[in-house]
């Protein structure tokens, strides 16, 4: 109960310019909670019946618009995100994953479901509050940076800042520092037909940052963008996330980038989310055949870490080899091992808890870890964390 | 009914000859396949019922069916009691008296502003603003325009119509800002309501079909001959083109941006005013391009309900027949036109262009230079403005008389020598008016016979038939109602007449337009040839087209027949070159690369992928050729519009109202056949 009354309290200092971001106490509780979400596409009656409908839950999407004639964009998904964490929903092109992310801030107004922004329930807000938490608490960045043509580059970064009121002067000062921050310097007063690409993204990203928000929300900014400077790009989200800490949801539908910036992803398939968990956990464990598919090219030793490869430490080798922390990537702990020649220990807290020696580390290299003891139990962790 | 003929043997022509070409084409199956089409079939019958009922039995509309005398009488009560309640019916006095009370007040009061700051004045303020308004600064464009703008006013002092291009040019301002405001409102409703978006396209559209000249008269019994007339027809003609222009580029908008301003929490008022409208700007701009061009067009036809200004020297000048008094005024008119559309194009391009590079370049001295500009022209217009309400005009009122230049009469006789020259005095070729009447009665007359003589049924079978095989009902059920309506008037045989003409029109037009638009398609320097002259044709008002024709022609209906066409040329042109040139570029290099011929590519490639836009020409050039036809009525056209005309000198509402509803109808009909095969499966022409 405290934490709600707190949670509206923060409400409404973040109406105020200087503190929108109040809620350093309450760091456990997520920032935003998704519980049981649906958005229909449909006719109005069978669209708003359709979450409550039992029978219907099991039917693909084919089946489901065949016999209601209703599209579920999103179906049933839960997840929480928590501060200053980087989650990434990540699936394939018409898997919702868009639709998610709108309908955080009811872009997209969701058919039913609860959720909840820092313990404030979404959903119920009316338009003039609605418009506060998208002025001042989440901001977005867009696949097609939907920047305005007309103004420079500067008003461009500065119209959240426009729209919440701010004065001229104040607003283009906080915009030039936005424009330095992500590297446009100088470029301030031309206009977006200007500039390339991946400028143009920079801008999206400025603005996005300029009214300072506690989350931004990236729908699949980096899509239409060159590879090369789409990696320039990833490495300044990962740079701003160092430096500023703020909380990220990241649509993807590349898996690269997935797992390259996100603390968790959850994994969408036709409005579902089929797993959630870290990348580690998804390469390690993958929850069905549509995962295992899906993260058949990954770089395992890349992402596996050797908690997952090690296996439990014989007496005899209890004070010898190199030590590693148990987060290592197994990619780390191969060049350790082929350095020394001999098996390595898993060091937590000076306490040996595990070995890795050569055959482990190829047998995660060559995908066979999967089957060896430590994945099945985590496999059921996964799913419950998805299904909380 | 010969536009309908065509596209049957041509189409089989090339079905065959095609098929040896391209063996691959899957709907290659010969003439026989097209025969076996019920469409087809039945089309082949009703021209035949049609050609023995013109033969045997008797065309007339029947008596029965002829109710004209009723819609006569009524038109006629309406007539009089809009006459005798125009001083006490309500709705005059709180609603039609005050629109009219107000536009006469407004136009007056521009008229005595233009007057008051006279001709030095009004030169200097219209210079100024055109150079500002087309960029500033010391760019070439601008300058150049600015001399146009300097020479335009100066050719109307010289030549003496001074006062008559003031008084256009007032009813101009007034018209102009009344359509743009009207437009732009009507635009926001439909561009951000879809219900409005469904109610006011078909009247948008209806309202692009419709000959201005059909309801001219309605509006002369409400307001009387005069300004308040004048102004209310020039808005309803072109506060359209804005409305949909503003609409579509509110629809067009990136849904991007507006969903990054939502995302930013913006209210509707924000979004559209940082976001909507600043994005549809371009093709604001263009609809208010659109606007002034037709009102002036307008503003030019109105004289015959008594508008005054330049289209009325026009007007007298005609109809006495007199083309060397009417050129003067008419080129006047041109200049005007060549003026506002250079000057409102300058305008848009360098709201897209200039800041952003003015900007770009940080160059402060830019900057400055431009505000500068800015605030010498609006120093300009303060200081005579101010000035010539305060004092009178600086200098005289109206362009000193010493300086002007009588040339009226010298031309009159020049013109008369040359077109008597042409008209008959070539030997062995004939002249102009020999070949004009030669057309009457070879081509004309029994054209116009044949068409009068065919039963009224066959008729209407045969559009429903044509609409079939146009592949829509709907359009069907459209033309056969607007043709029976025709009828019902009592009007038949002139609406026959008049859509003689105008067939004979089309034909003309699309024949050369499309050779003359492929021509320019396939060859830069054609366009380049080509671009100004029909820069100049488009911008020019309907009416002003009547002048050299009359001259070359005389009076009669190849005289609005060859205006019509020559009106309608340049759209067609445009639209055929653009459908050519548009055409996708993978496709001709493929065949390119078969190792077709220029002509094979043409025929095979270019052609039928520029199908719609050879449609779109075809239903374009219907729409225009209708317009100008009945307009052709001034100078002895004939039919339906000589019923305008003459309604609009008697004042009599059943003659020129039924006609007007008439020419509405054959609007409509020809413009839904035309649309339809456009859209349609399989096209009726070409």
């Amino acid at each position: 109960m405290s934490e709600t009354a707190e949670a509206t309290e923060s409400a409404a200092n973040a109406e105020s310019d200087d503190a929108p971001r109040t809620n350093e106490a309450s760091a456990d509780s997520p920032v935003i909670s998704v519980r049981n979400l649906w958005k229909v596409f449909g006719p109005k009656g069978a669209r708003m019946r359709l979450p409550h409908d039992e029978q219907v839950k099991g039917l693909s999407q084919t089946e489901l618009r065949e016999k209601t004639g209703c599209t579920a964009a999103v179906r049933d998904v839960s997840f929480d995100v928590h501060k200053s964490e980087v989650f990434v929903v990540m699936g394939l092109s018409g898997s919702g994953k868009s639709t998610l992310v709108r309908c955080l801030t009811r872009l997209i107004e969701p058919t039913a479901g609860s959720l909840d922004f820092n313990g404030q329930d979404v959903l119920s807000m009316d338009k003039d509050t609605l418009r506060e938490l998208r002025r001042h608490r989440a901001s977005m960045v867009f696949q097609n940076f939907g920047l305005l043509p007309h103004r420079t580059v500067l008003d461009n970064v500065a119209y959240g800042l426009e729209i919440q009121g701010v004065g001229k002067a104040e607003r283009r000062e906080r915009a030039a520092e936005m424009v330095t921050k992500v590297g446009l310097d100088g470029l301030g007063e031309r206009r977006p037909g200007q500039l390339s690409g991946g400028q143009q993204q920079r801008v999206g990203l400025a603005r996005a940052l300029a009214v300072d928000p506690e989350v931004l929300l990236f729908d699949e900014p980096f899509s239409a963008l060159d590879p090369l400077i789409r990696r320039d790009m990833q490495e300044e989200v990962i740079r701003l996330h160092r430096e500023e800490g703020r909380t990220m949801v990241f649509i993807t539908h590349d898996l690269s980038e997935a797992l390259r910036l996100g603390d968790r992803i959850a994994l969408m398939r036709d409005g579902e989310v089929v797993q959630l968990g870290t990348p580690e956990e998804i390469v390690a464990n993958p929850a069905d055949d549509y995962v295992r598919d899906f993260v058949r090219d990954v770089p395992r030793e890349q992402v596996i870490s050797v908690r997952r490869a090690m296996r439990k430490a014989e007496k005899t080798e209890a004070g010898k080899g190199t030590e590693l922390a148990p987060d290592t990537l197994v990619a780390d702990a191969i060049e350790a091992v082929a350095r020394s020649g001999e098996s390595a220990r898993v060091v937590e807290n000076g306490r040996t808890i595990g070995v890795v020696d050569d055959a482990r580390l190829l047998s995660v290299v060559a995908g066979l870890d999967e089957d060896a003891g430590g994945g099945r139990g985590e496999d059921g962790e996964a799913k419950e964390v998805a299904a909380v | 009914m010969s536009t309908t003929t065509l596209p049957q043997p041509s189409g089989e022509k090339e079905k065959e000859k095609a098929a040896p070409a391209e063996p691959a084409t899957t709907g290659v199956s010969g003439a026989r396949a097209l025969l076996a089409r019920p469409a087809v079939m039945a089309f082949g019958l009703v021209v035949v019922v049609l050609i023995v009922g013109a033969l045997a039995l008797d065309g007339n509309w029947p008596g029965a069916l002829n109710w004209s005398s009723g819609i006569k009488d009524g038109l006629d009560w309406l007539s009089n009691w809009l006459t005798d309640n125009r001083a006490t019916s309500p709705l005059f006095l709180y609603f039609l008296l005050h629109i009219s009370n107000w536009s006469e007040g407004g136009v007056d009061y521009v008229f005595t502003f233009l007057n008051n700051l006279g001709w030095l004045g009004v030169t200097a303020l219209a210079t100024a603003v055109s150079w500002y308004v087309s960029g500033a600064g010391l760019k070439v464009r601008s300058l150049r325009i600015a001399l146009l703008t300097l020479c335009t006013f100066g050719v109307f002092g010289v030549l003496g119509v001074w006062e008559y291009a003031m008084s256009t040019l007032a009813l101009m301002v007034v018209a102009v800002a009344v359509s743009a405001v009207i437009g732009v409102l009507l635009g926001l409703i439909a561009g951000l309501s879809e219900t409005g978006n469904r109610v006011l396209r078909p009247v948008f559209d209806t309202m692009q079909v419709m000959p201005a000249f059909a309801y001219l008269l309605p509006l002369v019994l409400i307001f009387g001959i005069g300004s308040p007339a004048a102004l209310v027809s020039t808005v309803i003609y072109a506060a359209p083109p804005m409305a949909r222009l503003t609409a579509l580029g509110l629809r067009g908008a990136d849904p991007a941006a507006l969903e990054a301003s939502r995302s930013l929490g913006s209210d509707p008022w924000q979004r559209l005013w940082t976001a909507r409208l600043p994005l549809a700007r371009k093709e604001m701009l263009l609809g208010l391009n659109q606007t002034i061009m037709m009102a002036l067009s307008m503003v030019v036809m109105a004289s015959v309900i008594g508008a005054g200004g330049l289209g009325d020297k026009v007007y007298q000048a005609l109809s006495k027949d007199n083309v060397g008094l009417a050129l003067i005024p008419g080129s006047c008119i041109v200049l005007i036109a060549i003026w506002l559309d250079r000057v409102t194009a300058a305008a848009g391009d360098q709201l897209d262009t200039s800041p952003g590079s003015a900007r770009t370049g940080g160059d402060a001295g830019a900057i400055a230079l431009e505000k500068l500009g800015g605030w010498f022209a609006w120093g300009v217009f303060v200081v005579f403005a101010v000035v010539g309400t305060l004092f009178g005009p600086v200098g005289e009122r109206s362009w000193p008389i010493q300086w002007t230049v009588s040339i009226s009469s010298p031309l009159t006789k020049g013109i008369e020598s040359f077109t008597h020259s042409i008209s008959d005095g070539i030997p062995v070729i004939g002249g102009t008016d020999v070949w004009a009447s030669h057309f009457t009665s070879w081509v004309l007359n029994p054209m116009r016979d044949a068409m009068q003589a065919s039963p009224w049924w066959a008729v209407l079978l045969l559009v429903a038939v044509l609409a079939w095989m146009a592949g829509s009902w709907r359009a069907g059920l459209t033309g056969v109602l607007s043709l029976a309506v025709l009828g019902a008037l009592g009007l038949w045989d002139k609406s026959m007449d008049t859509l003689s003409q105008v067939i004979v029109s089309v034909l003309c037009t699309l024949v050369v337009g499309v050779v003359i638009g492929i021509l320019a398609a396939r060859s830069r320097w054609v366009m380049r040839l080509i671009r100004p002259i029909l820069d100049v044709m488009q911008t020019m008002p309907q009416f002003v087209y009547l002048v050299p024709v009359v001259a070359l022609v005389g009076v009669g209906r190849p005289a609005a027949i060859l205006a019509a066409a020559v009106y309608a040329l340049p759209a067609v042109i445009r639209i055929t070159a653009q459908g050519l040139r548009t055409v996708d570029p993978a496709a001709m290099e493929a065949s390119r690369s078969l190792g077709s011929t220029g002509w094979q590519q043409l025929r095979q490639v270019q052609l039928p992928l520029a199908r719609p836009s050879l449609m779109l020409a075809c239903n374009q050039g219907v729409v225009l050729v209708l317009a100008m036809v009945v307009i052709g009525g001034l100078v002895g056209g004939g039919a339906l519009g000589y019923d305008v005309v003459y309604g609009l000198q008697k004042s009599d509402l059943g003659v020129g109202l039924s006609a007007g509803i008439a020419i509405v109808c054959l609007g409509l009909m020809l413009d839904r056949l035309t649309q339809s095969a456009g859209t349609g499966k399989r096209g009726g022409t070409k």
